[in-house]
């Protein structure tokens, strides 16, 4: 059982441009990734926004893997901007995780 | 052989429907040679408008006086052919109708000889029947241009203002001291950010202006008689003094009740689990930010389908089968006014909404896709394993299996849980007993055709409104409303209604008034009158539904139904029993 994190859930929710709501798990942008990484966006984003940091965590390879090449997000039927999520989810573990500054 | 009777007998092919099992021409063949038979013949289709047209030729030219009509099944053309035969000038109750199809070719395949045998048999009943017709004339009613509208909801009153409209008296009785009903208590409503007190003040006010319109609160019905387009009504108000009215039709606008959770039902009685209302009350009428119980709220998680689409369990011997329709909606777009809320304080309160299926249609979609821009997560459970919701440490804690996160189990700490309760039938007590408006399984009063006669009830000149049928939303209450207006108001506007004379008849002679016809009738159609001195049965033929309750109870044989009677039934055994020879 994995207790919901509603602080994580809040910080994100902070971040602008952070949309994975509208996803309806059709999982065409795992099909799509040119990388073939066992990287699944919808289930990354849902983790993400229930709070659910270790299992984000654990994904830190694929999320800093990704070429942001946005092939996923131009073919996503519900407009979720996936990349710009990986981005979004990039800042929030370099602030949290590595504490750069 | 002497002919007493001219009857003209149509044996339809229906394609091959029934002449690919029966030997129509055979049916016919034989047929032709019998008493009171004066033509036999077969079509390949007897609805299709040539052999409609044939038919009227032959009945004019050959004056008959009787049709017997050996086609499919009843349900599907007896208006067809009573509509021909009185094209024809024959009157349309002379005319039999034998279903050869769904009672003898279609169960019956395989054994041509014997389904042929037996369709003899069933056509010869129906030229017995035929044989003792006599011409029955429809009886009209005149109808009073008034209407009782029973609930003063948003479908009631709305329904009263288009009656009104059409320049027929209305009134209106509301058992609560308010009128509004549950609207008047729901605040903002969506799709489109509509007020509920304010629609209901709007037509309020429009139902006290106009001058058509009669409002009554504290008032029930209690009794009824009469029939369709003229009915006399009693109307109790304040639960002391009587009101007589006449009416041609009732409206019935009785709404819902809210679904009442079972204890611990998703954690009902918990500190903090709240139905959709309660929560709703909690967020629009505090000046501040949202709290509960003096705690400021940052976790809430809403539960979907609590009380409706259940299932049989030991918990819950009697489901509630049916969606309720509006209960998504509603908890969509309390997320959306959640956020609002959270961005008017500047706080964030994180939504869950555990979801068996989300049923925003049709245009309610954006509603749901709103919710969703706003930050509203939700997590859809399998009935076979709900949410469950306990305490922990002062705060609610919800567990549910996320099926999009592959049957994770989750648990999400809550400071209130909102349960999204559904909609069940309204206990409307002596009303019920008045009205006798039969209902489904469900609870929920029941309409005569689902898609066809969507607002008529079986009881004549009664139509049935809103949620009292079962879950609606708003729009679709007040649709409902107005369709039950535009068959109410066809009735009453027309002046008159035509009625089936196939109804009950009591011979005098006989009757000893015994009461046991009366007991018998669920339509209320027999009536006690002095027939000389003496104490008779009679019937209100406007009443009466021809059904024959009343028939087999009465001891003195004295009651037949115009249309079955007794030499008729009589007479279609004997000649079925006639052995067949086929010509």
């Amino acid at each position: 059982m994995i207790r919901v994190s509603s602080d994580l859930a809040a910080r994100l929710k902070k971040e602008e441009g952070f949309n994975a709501g509208s996803c309806f798990h059709c999982g065409t942008c795992t099909a799509l990734c040119p990388l073939g990484y066992k990287i699944l966006p919808r289930k990354l984003f849902r983790e993400a926004m229930l709070g659910l940091g270790d299992e984000v965590r654990a994904s830190i390879p694929q999320i800093f893997s990704c070429l942001l090449c946005r092939m996923c997000e131009a073919n996503c039927p519900q407009g979720v901007r996936i990349a710009e999520n990986m981005r979004t989810l990039r800042c929030l573990i370099t602030r949290e995780d590595f504490d750069l500054t | 052989m002497t002919n007493k009777r001219r009857i003209g007998v149509y044996v339809c092919h229906c394609g091959g429907n029934i002449s690919d099992h029966v030997d129509v021409k055979d049916v016919a063949r034989t047929l032709a040679g019998e008493a009171d038979v004066e033509v036999a013949r077969t079509h390949l289709f007897a609805c299709s408008d040539a052999s409609q047209q044939e038919m009227i030729d032959e009945i004019k030219d050959r004056k008959l006086d009787g049709l017997v009509i050996a086609s499919c099944s009843p349900k599907l053309h007896t208006f067809t052919f009573r509509a021909m035969a009185q094209r024809a000038g024959l009157n349309p109750y002379q005319y039999v109708h034998v279903n050869l199809r769904e009672q003898c070719s279609w169960v019956h395949g395989g054994d041509k000889a014997a389904a042929t045998a037996k369709g003899i048999n069933i056509v010869r009943a129906g030229v017995a029947k035929c044989a003792l017709t006599h011409p029955l004339t429809p009886l009209r009613i005149e109808t009073q241009p008034r209407v009782l509208v029973v609930g003063a909801g948003v479908a009631g009153m709305r329904a009263a203002i288009a009656l009104a409209e059409m320049g027929l008296s209305v009134f209106v009785i509301e058992r609560e001291n308010e009128p509004g009903g549950w609207t008047s208590q729901v605040g903002w409503m969506g799709p489109d950010h509509q007020h509920g007190p304010e629609v209901v003040a709007k037509l309020l006010k429009e139902v006290k202006n106009h001058e058509n319109v009669v409002l009554y609160t504290n008032a029930e019905l209690t009794a009824k008689s009469g029939h369709i387009g003229d009915f006399t009504v009693t109307i109790r108000l304040c639960g002391e003094k009587d009101l007589t009215l006449n009416v041609g039709a009732i409206v019935v606008a009785t709404g819902f009740t809210p679904y009442e959770p079972r204890d611990g039902e998703y954690g009902w009685g918990l500190p903090g689990v709240v139905t959709l209302k309660e929560f709703r009350q909690l967020l629009e009428e505090g000046d501040g930010p949202l709290t509960y119980r003096g705690v400021p709220v940052r976790d809430v998680g809403f539960i979907y389908c609590v009380g409706s689409r259940q299932t049989e369990s030991e918990d819950c011997p009697e489901p509630n089968t049916h969606c309720s329709r509006f209960c998504c909606m509603a908890t969509a777009f309390s997320g959306s006014l959640l956020h609002e809320h959270e961005k008017k304080f500047g706080r964030t309160i994180n939504q869950y909404h555990l979801y068996r299926d989300v049923r925003t249609y049709g245009r309610l979609e954006t509603v749901y896709a709103k919710a969703r821009a706003d930050g509203a997560l939700f997590l859809r459970w399998d009935p076979s394993d709900p949410p469950r919701v306990e305490q922990r440490n002062g705060r609610l804690a919800v567990k549910v299996k996320d099926t999009l996160l592959g049957d994770e189990e989750l648990e999400i700490g809550a400071d209130l849980v909102v349960l999204a309760t559904g909609m069940v039938p309204r206990k409307n007590g002596a009303l019920d007993d008045v009205l006798k408006i039969p209902k489904s399984k469900d609870g929920f009063y029941n309409e005569i055709h689902i898609k066809l006669r969507p607002v008529e009830t079986a009881i004549d000149g009664v139509c049935i409104a809103g949620t009292s049928q079962g879950p609606k939303n708003l729009a679709e209450s007040v649709a409902s409303s107005l369709a039950a207006v535009a068959r109410t108001g066809a009735l009453l506007k027309k002046g008159y209604v035509d009625l089936e004379p196939l109804v009950a008849k009591i011979d005098t002679s006989k009757c000893v008034w015994c009461n046991e016809c009366l007991k018998a009738c669920p339509y209320g159609a027999i009536e006690r009158v002095l027939y000389g001195d003496k104490e008779v049965a009679t019937v209100i033929e406007s009443s009466c539904k021809g059904e024959g309750a009343c028939v087999p109870i009465c001891p003195q044989d004295a009651i037949v139904i115009e249309g079955y009677r007794d030499d008729q039934i009589v007479a279609m055994i004997d000649a079925s029993l006639k052995e067949t020879v086929p010509a």
